[in-house]
């Protein structure tokens, strides 16, 4: 997909309400001190939700796979469709804050940090299923291609092992971009603190002091890294896509996927940067340096996106018919009329079709309507891996088994276990490091009043 | 050395690989570390290699040979015996699981006696022999000895017995005995014996309901074998030979069927004769079969009354009428179990009138002289009863695993009956609903563990050998009924022969070389047979249908199950597991109705039914099929049990429910003209009971969607000649166009026929065989490689029977699952046969399609695919695999290593013949409880929780075999000498496997002959399969569909 | 196979041991040399002292005629000691049988014992049976040796040896003797220079591959090491089915 054309994004871009630099401090530091009865209450939902998935992968690690719903032929499941989900959510991330940035779309700004800090988190929870999945976990150190005594190799063919190097690289790569983002941050955050706090930041902010110099290096490392990491937006999915293009299963084997999966990715992505940080501001009062403006242009993508995914969904079933292929056709037609037709429509529905209430400003401003809109597509995205994955495999070539699945709670309980997991993350980070980017954010209010006093 | 030396040798062995893989039920980590050799050590024994020794297999009457593939004196796996001229180196399922006997969790350790708290307490073999000859004693006569037929040995000793202790009476049982085909021969023939029919190179077979090749067939592996090799298509007579079928239902044999009458069950005889009236019209004058005699006989039935009380078109039978004349070589079958109405005499003996009329006595019928071996009757069982109730049975035996209380119907009162005497001695090795209920338990060796013998036909004698030390504290029959004889005083046993039971048999082998026989398994020699003639008594039979009791609008078909038999084998794990041949259910009771009956009763597959006869009800879980009658309902007979670990169902509080029902308890104790058993005799009524039970089975749909698999082709178009239909590439072209989802093609194929796009090759002619070509074996295994190992499957012989289904499981220690397991799909074998019914159409599925059946009244286009991994050459499973566990070999083989998986599943995801199976637990544990895991292959690895596993084309044996034949010095085995475990089985020689390297190799003489109708599994994704299939030869015959 | 610390552990034990048997039969004499000739309690004992009376001619020795017997030798003697001797390595056995003393003093080829290797996957042990086909022709005097005692006591109560298994490899592992005894290969070459022990432990032999990888006796690396050097097939299923 292509982002908008750098002109007219930055066109878009009209002075934001100005507050005074050290009200901006405060405003974005006030978010880091002070825990309320009601962080601590959903921190322990998230992390009960954890432990209690925890407990259920160490009986399933003990007793075997068989607890889950896996069924012949369907041997993939409701782990994998959560594995796709999170990579899916990694997305927004690294778009937002690498190729946005490239095309200097200033609005990220406000966004950039939690949505690059969600890609670290989305990521750690995905990369937690790749363990999950496989049914001998303790011998999963196979798949690295490290030199041993058995003098055996890795198999460089299998999609699964580009997986394996995708997400790690992947990993790296945010990490260390959102670090490099937060050290100017981290350095406003160290002078205002005490304690361990300072003590912390005094170590992450790796001495930063603000001069020049240190902004300009920081700019150029920030522009490399973005240049690195923008051709992973669309490689990492990619890799995942093929996991099921690769295959000859009906239904996965089509070029479309991996545009089709990037496409995807984002608009999760986006979807669930809304999600988040419509309580976030909510919450902590920061309506004035995340706008309805952002949420606007935000709604856009969204927009944007829904219409790639939706024509994909048109352009499978249509390839589909064309392509003459029975077993193929069979698969699709079961798919949207078969056993699991309702997650079809749900996917549809929530992918495609709510979106295009988008096209109105008045609901791209209307932040209740975008914060339901973001929870369905979250809703409708998982649905889409549910789908493609189990849909796929109950209808192969064999008739004689063909089968269905059913989750079963222990899997349900992982999969709830993975948003708590990701959640106790994104609620520490709240607590730990500045929730936007200061630096940034006062970097456009510099720029704004520059604009203002040329005018 | 002789055998006697190696028994006693075997007495003080220490098995040491015995103990590592006893405890093969832990994870390996907890084996023992020891090595324990021998004390002495047998020279015939080389741990490491196995020994074979012949025997006999005891599941069935049949009598077929076996070789029991022992290791380290433990038997791991039983294998027809070549040599033996009934099975001739084939086993049907039922003999293929017989070894689990040996090794069942269940089992009696030792003698049991009922102690006065009513539970049953250990006791020792010479107090529990003293107490009972004591009982014995006392009873003055009042004896009575019900079991099993036996072999001649052990059967003369009992009589010897009987009459040493004072007399009392002996009843053979057998549920499915053939007593009226014996009184109708008597009747016909005027000899009292059972005939023998013999199908080699018939060219007519008419079956009248007997299921010849349905494992509960007179002689299955013998006439399976028979029949597909009369119908070999290779040859000109093949091609030309027919199988008619006649009954309800559409079981295995109607599968393989030319041709399927549905007559209304019970009128096969009058159907029988007029067929015969036709011939014999059509007949000329003087040829065998138009004795004069006949004519009163046949006088009254015209085609057309026929065709009235038949429901068999009139031409039909004239047609039939006609073949039979016409035909060089044919044969009519007289009914089996299912069949056996109260005028069972008549029908069998109309029957065997028809054979008369088609010249088959003395060709492909032959009558044995009236033999000296007791014989079972239920007449016998029936005063046996009577005289239980009375009172004047003071002490029951019952041996040879005859379970009354679970065969007998309700109404026969044997439970009630078995409460009034004294003392029920059981000899049951495992337990059943009968041993439960005996006062003393003396158990049996298993037939892996004892000596006897078997003679199943003149000519033929078979002999029975251990081939394992007995693994609990128990004692042949033989033994424990001289021990009682002794026990009871001199002036008893001096009667009676000195010394164990095993002397007895060997005392009977004494005119021949006991050696040379042990090493054959028996004698086998021709048989002498009576050249009968017809018997006046032939008049005095009236032809009439029998009256059913009750009058309910349902016929109640009671149906031996293929693999359960008469519900001994539902305590083999292996059997209960294997989905049955037609529906693909296993584990569990159902009812087959037709899917009109089901619309009317508004029944879904799996709504629970309540079936009602005047005798009892019961509720069963519905099977709608096309293939069986309106006015039939068909259940079949072997589950219900309540007790046994398999046999039942055991429930989490340690009681155990009855798995299934038991069909025998709702019906009448009732007898055919002549005292027989009657099983067709009760109707029932029919509604919904509104409740569903999930039924285990294991197929969803028989619809191929006009996919390659289980292909067909028409005799026709076989007969054109050319290159196969499906050939590589003319395959292409077929795939190409594929069948667009209007399935306005495939509705243009009619069934059977070869669908349009598959003409597309027979423009070229002149080619080779381009199948052949396919194989391209240097490309799909290393060059230098002298191997690329392949199958060809001629689905035209498959008759679906499963044996090699039984065979793989057992060879390739792939675990047992259980029930519960099989509804989740999660059923391990490493081989299922796929059932597809005509071409199929793609058609639009609905959103819960349930499960499906295609089957037509009258029509038989069934095709038995074996469906197995097909080791492709280029092999998708193989590419996706992160960290090469399944890889290609050298020689070709897809292999696949366990310890190298770590499992992604990918690999399966990826196979689109779906053959590969998941470890989900540690089926290791769970699926071996004592003392099974000694009959784990030790070639084989258990797998362990988590890894895949698929079928290897049993590696194990490929590699000992190039080992051994570099030992003797060649460079590759003999064609041939490599057998896999499903191809040496297979009744029917449907497998052929070899090295596609070697030109001259059965595999591909066999996929060179089948040219014209070869083809792979899904050609169109090019996956380059080792195994080629040959389609199935659609002969015509005349269609019956209502 | 260089040298590797295993070996020097090995060398030391084995000169400890020597040296502790030494000083054990020093020690025995030393008590019935308080005044008179020493006096032999058993052949071995006789053996040695008539060792020591070679070395110094003026040690009064007396040797009851029941110990003055040649047999069991003094090599037998040696042997079972050493093989008795749990100060060294590998497990101690029920019956303390030399391999050193029968495949290396007295040259019995491996085959003799261990029948159908060159048949079988497995490595045959040899029965009581076959032990004792040798040493019930031996004169009672061999008794005094323990361990003939026990294999006596086992082949009269018929019972089963129990060996302590020191070569083993996993369920998954289809090692087959036959295919590397027809190719000639020797027993040594896995098992080391079984003929030089007396008590048997599994020699440390390690692979180093480019990568500066051990693969370590009896892993899987070290058998394909062997295997490519010697041309053998490297198919998986070879040995995992």
């Amino acid at each position: 997909m292509t982002p908008p054309p750098a002109e007219p994004v930055a066109a878009l871009i009209r002075p934001p309400p100005v507050a005074r630099d050290s009200q901006v401090n405060r405003d974005l530091l006030r978010v880091m001190d002070g825990v309320s009865v009601g962080y601590f209450g959903v921190l322990a939902l998230a992390l009960g939700f954890m432990f209690a998935a925890g407990g259920v992968w160490i009986y399933q690690v003990y007793k075997g796979l068989g607890i889950a719903g896996y069924a012949h032929p369907i041997f993939w499941g409701s782990y994998i469709v959560t594995f796709v989900f999170w990579v899916g959510i990694a997305h927004a991330g690294t778009l937002i804050s690498a190729i946005l940035y490239l095309f200097r779309a200033k609005w990220r700004n406000a966004i950039n940090r939690s949505a690059e800090a969600m890609t670290v988190f989305a990521v750690l929870t995905a990369a937690q299923f790749l363990g999950i999945h496989v049914g001998r976990i303790w011998k999963s150190y196979f798949i690295l291609p490290y030199p041993n005594q058995r003098a055996l190799w890795v198999n460089f063919k299998s999609p699964l092992l580009w997986d394996t190097f995708a997400i790690t690289t992947y990993a790296t790569i945010s990490i260390v971009f959102f670090y490099v983002g937060l050290i100017p941050d981290l350095a406003i955050a160290r002078d205002r603190s005490t304690g361990w706090r300072r003590a912390l930041y005094t170590v992450l902010s790796l001495g930063w002091e603000g001069t020049s110099r240190q902004w300009k290096s920081h700019n150029r490392t920030v522009l490399h890294l973005s240049g690195l990491a923008t051709p992973l937006v669309l490689s990492v999915h990619s890799v995942v896509s093929w996991d099921f293009a690769m295959s000859i299963v009906p239904t996965w084997h089509a070029t479309i996927f991996a545009p089709y999966f990037v496409a995807g990715a984002i608009f999760s992505g986006f979807a669930m940067v809304l999600t988040m940080m419509i309580p976030v501001r909510r919450i902590y009062g920061l309506e004035h340096i995340i706008t309805d403006y952002h949420f606007e242009n935000m709604s856009r993508f969204l927009l944007l996106t829904s219409l790639i995914v939706g024509y994909a969904y048109c352009a499978e079933y249509f390839i589909a018919w064309y392509s003459g292929v029975e077993a193929e056709q069979t698969s699709f037609w079961s798919r949207a009329f078969g056993p699991y037709w309702i997650s079809t429509w749900v996917m549809i529905s929530c992918n495609a079709i709510f979106p295009q209430i988008l096209w109105f400003k008045k609901a791209r401003t209307h932040v209740p309507t975008l914060f339901v809109l973001s929870v369905l597509i979250n809703i409708g995205m998982w649905f889409e891996r549910y789908v493609i994955i189990i849909g796929g495999l109950s209808r192969e070539y064999d008739p004689a088994v063909w089968g269905t699945y059913t989750p079963q709670w222990t899997e349900l309980i992982i999969v709830a276990g993975s948003f708590g997991f990701f959640c106790q993350f994104f609620l520490m980070f709240l607590k730990v490091f500045p929730v936007v980017a200061i630096a940034e954010v006062k970097e456009i209010e510099i720029h704004a009043r520059a604009h203002g006093e040329g005018h | 050395m002789s055998e006697i030396d190696r028994r006693e040798f075997l007495k003080i062995v220490g098995v040491g690989a015995g103990a590592a893989a006893a405890a093969g039920c832990y994870r390996y980590s907890e084996l023992p570390e020891k090595l324990i050799p021998y004390v002495i050590q047998d020279e015939e024994i080389i741990p490491g290699l196995p020994v074979i020794y012949a025997s006999t297999c005891q599941e069935c009457s049949a009598g077929c040979g076996v070789h029991v593939r022992t290791r380290e004196s433990r038997p791991i796996k039983l294998e027809g015996n070549p040599q033996h001229p009934i099975n001739r180196g084939s086993l049907c399922a039922r003999g293929q699981a017989g070894i689990g006997r040996t090794y069942h969790p269940d089992r009696y350790v030792g003698p049991l006696q009922r102690g006065s708290d009513g539970a049953f307490a250990k006791t020792t073999w010479d107090d529990a022999q003293h107490t009972v000859a004591a009982r014995i004693a006392a009873a003055q006569g009042k004896v009575a000895v019900l079991g099993a037929p036996t072999g001649p040995a052990l059967s003369r000793l009992i009589d010897a017995w009987l009459a040493a202790v004072g007399g009392g009476s002996r009843v053979v049982y057998e549920p499915f005995a053939r007593e009226a085909l014996r009184e109708a021969t008597s009747a016909v023939f005027g000899v009292a014996s059972e005939p023998i029919f013999d199908l080699e190179g018939c060219d007519l077979v008419i079956d009248f309901g007997a299921d010849s090749v349905g494992g509960s067939g007179r002689s299955p592996v013998e006439h399976a074998r028979q029949l597909m090799a009369a119908r070999d298509v290779a040859k000109e007579e093949g091609r030309a030979s027919r199988l008619v079928y006649v009954g309800p239902r559409l079981d295995e044999t109607a599968s393989v069927a030319d041709e399927w009458l549905p007559a209304k069950p019970g009128s096969e005889g009058v159907l029988a004769l007029a067929v015969a009236r036709v011939a014999f019209e059509t007949r000329s004058k003087g040829a065998p079969g138009s004795e004069a005699s006949l004519q009163g006989v046949l006088a009254g039935f015209s085609p057309e009354s026929a065709a009235e009380r038949t429901g068999v078109s009139a031409d039909a039978i004239r047609r039939l009428g006609r073949a039979v004349a016409a035909a060089k070589k044919a044969v009519a079958l007289p009914p089996g179990v299912a069949l056996t109405s109260r005028r069972a005499v008549a029908t069998n003996a109309a029957v065997l009138v028809l054979d008369v009329v088609a010249g088959a006595v003395g060709t492909s019928l032959h009558i044995p002289p009236a033999t000296e071996t007791r014989v079972a009757s239920f007449r016998d069982a029936v005063k046996l009863i009577d005289a239980m109730k009375s009172g004047d049975v003071k002490v029951l035996l019952v041996h040879g695993g005859a379970n009354p209380v679970h065969t007998l119907p309700p109404d026969s009162g044997f439970t009630a009956a078995l409460e009034k005497v004294g003392t029920v001695v059981s000899f049951a090795s495992l337990p059943d609903e009968t041993s439960e209920r005996a006062h003393f338990v003396l158990p049996d060796h298993t037939p892996l563990e004892s000596w006897g013998d078997a003679a199943p036909r003149p000519g033929v004698r078979s002999l029975v050998q251990p081939t394992i030390r007995p693994l609990f504290d128990t004692q042949a029959l033989g033994d424990s009924l001289l021990g009682i004889a002794r026990a009871m005083g001199d002036g008893v046993a001096g009667s009676l022969p000195a010394g164990s039971f095993r002397g007895v048999v060997e005392s009977a082998w004494s005119g021949t070389s006991l050696r040379a026989a042990l090493e054959r398994g028996g004698e086998f020699g021709e048989g002498s047979y009576a050249s009968p003639s017809l018997s006046a008594s032939l008049a005095r039979i009236e032809w009439r249908e029998p009256q059913l009791e009750g009058e309910g609008e349902f016929v109640l078909l009671p149906v031996p199950s293929p693999l359960l038999g008469d519900g001994s084998g539902a305590h083999l794990p292996w059997l209960q597991e294997t989905p049955d041949p037609i529906t693909k259910i296993t584990w569990q009771s159902w009812a087959e109705i037709s899917e009109r009956a089901a619309a009317s009763l508004g029944v879904r597959p799996g709504d629970v039914l309540k079936v009602e006869t005047p005798f009892g009800s019961l509720e069963v879980p519905v099977w709608p099929r096309g293939g069986i009658r309106d006015d039939v309902i068909a259940v079949a007979i072997g589950q219900g049990h309540t007790v046994g670990r398999y046999a039942a169902v055991q429930t989490p509080d340690g009681s155990s429910a009855p798995r299934g029902v038991n069909v025998i308890s709702v019906l009448p104790s009732l007898t055919d003209e002549a005292g027989g058993r009657a099983w067709l005799a009760a109707k029932a009524r029919v509604r919904a009971a509104g409740r569903f039970e999930r039924l285990p089975f294991t197929q969803e749909t028989d619809d191929k969607r006009g996919r390659m698999l289980g292909e067909a082709i028409s005799l026709v178009a076989l007969a054109e000649g050319g290159p196969s239909p499906w050939a590589p590439n003319q395959a292409a072209a077929v795939v190409d166009h594929g069948t667009p989802i209007t399935g306005a093609a495939a509705a243009a194929t009619p069934l059977g026929e070869v669908a349009p796009g598959e003409h597309a090759g027979e423009g070229d002619k002149h080619h080779e065989p381009e199948i052949l070509r396919a194989y391209d074996a240097v490309a799909d295994s290393l060059p230098t490689d002298p191997f690329r190992w392949g199958m060809t499957i001629d689905v035209d012989r498959c008759t679906g029977c499963s044996a090699c289904v039984v065979a793989c499981s057992i060879e390739n220690n792939v675990p047992i699952v259980g029930e519960t397991q099989v509804k989740r799909a999660r059923i391990m074998s490493w081989l299922r046969i796929e059932r597809y019914v005509g071409t199929g159409e793609p058609t639009l599925q609905p959103a819960r399609p349930g499960p499906q059946n295609h089957e037509e009244l009258g029509k038989t286009d069934v095709r038995n695919s074996p469906m197995l991994c097909q080791h492709c050459g280029a092999a998708p499973c193989e590419p996706v695999c992160p960290v090469l566990a399944t890889y290609h070999s050298p020689s070709g083989l897809n292999g696949m290593i366990y310890n190298r998986c770590i499992g992604t599943r990918y690999c399966s995801n990826n196979c689109p013949y779906k053959v590969r199976r998941f470890n989900w637990y540690d089926y290791q544990i769970e699926t071996w409880p004592q003392p099974q895991p000694l009959m784990l292959n030790p070639d084989v690895t258990v797998r362990a929780q988590g890894v895949m596993e698929k079928c290897t084309f049993c590696i194990q044996r490929i590699q000992a075999g190039r080992l051994l034949a570099k030992t003797e010095g060649n460079a590759t085995p003999a064609d041939g000498a490599v057998k896999t475990a499903c191809q040496q089985t297979c009744p029917t020689g449907a497998i052929h496997f070899g090295n596609l390297k070697d030109e001259k190799s059965e595999v591909r003489e066999a996929a060179a002959q089948g040219a014209g109708r070869a083809y792979h599994a899904l050609h169109d994704l090019n996956t380059r399969p080792a195994i080629t299939y040959l389609a199935r030869v659609r002969r015509e015959g005349e269609d019956h569909s209502a | 196979m260089k040298p590797s610390p295993l070996h020097a552990l090995v060398a030391a034990l084995g000169a400890l041991g020597v040296f502790s048997l030494w000083t054990g039969l020093g020690a025995s004499r030393v008590e019935a040399a308080d005044d008179g000739p020493l006096v032999a309690h058993s052949v071995c004992e006789a053996h040695e002292l008539e060792a020591r009376k070679a070395a110094d001619p003026s040690l009064q020795i007396e040797i009851p005629q029941e110990f003055a017997s040649p047999w069991p030798s003094r090599a037998a003697c040696l042997s079972h000691t050493a093989a008795e001797d749990a100060s060294t390595p590998g497990p101690v056995q029920p019956i303390p049988f030399s391999h050193k003393h029968h495949a290396g003093l007295f040259q019995i080829d491996c085959q003799y014992c261990h029948t159908g290797t060159d048949r079988s996957r497995a490595a045959g042990v040899p029965s009581v049976q076959l032990c004792m086909g040798c040493h019930s022709q031996f004169p009672p005097t061999y008794d005094e040796l323990a361990g003939i005692r026990t294999l006596k006591q086992h082949w009269e109560e018929k019972k089963t040896i129990e060996w302590e298994q020191i070569y083993r490899l996993p369920e998954y592992v289809k090692f087959q003797h036959r295919a590397h005894v027809q190719r000639g290969v020797a027993c040594q070459t896995c098992h080391g220079p079984i003929e030089e022990m007396d008590k048997v432990y599994m020699t440390s032999d390690t692979v180093w591959w480019p990568w500066l990888l051990p693969a370590h006796k009896p892993e899987m690396g070290w058998c394909i090491d062997c295997h490519r050097r010697n041309g053998a097939t490297q198919d998986c299923q070879a040995c995992h089915y």
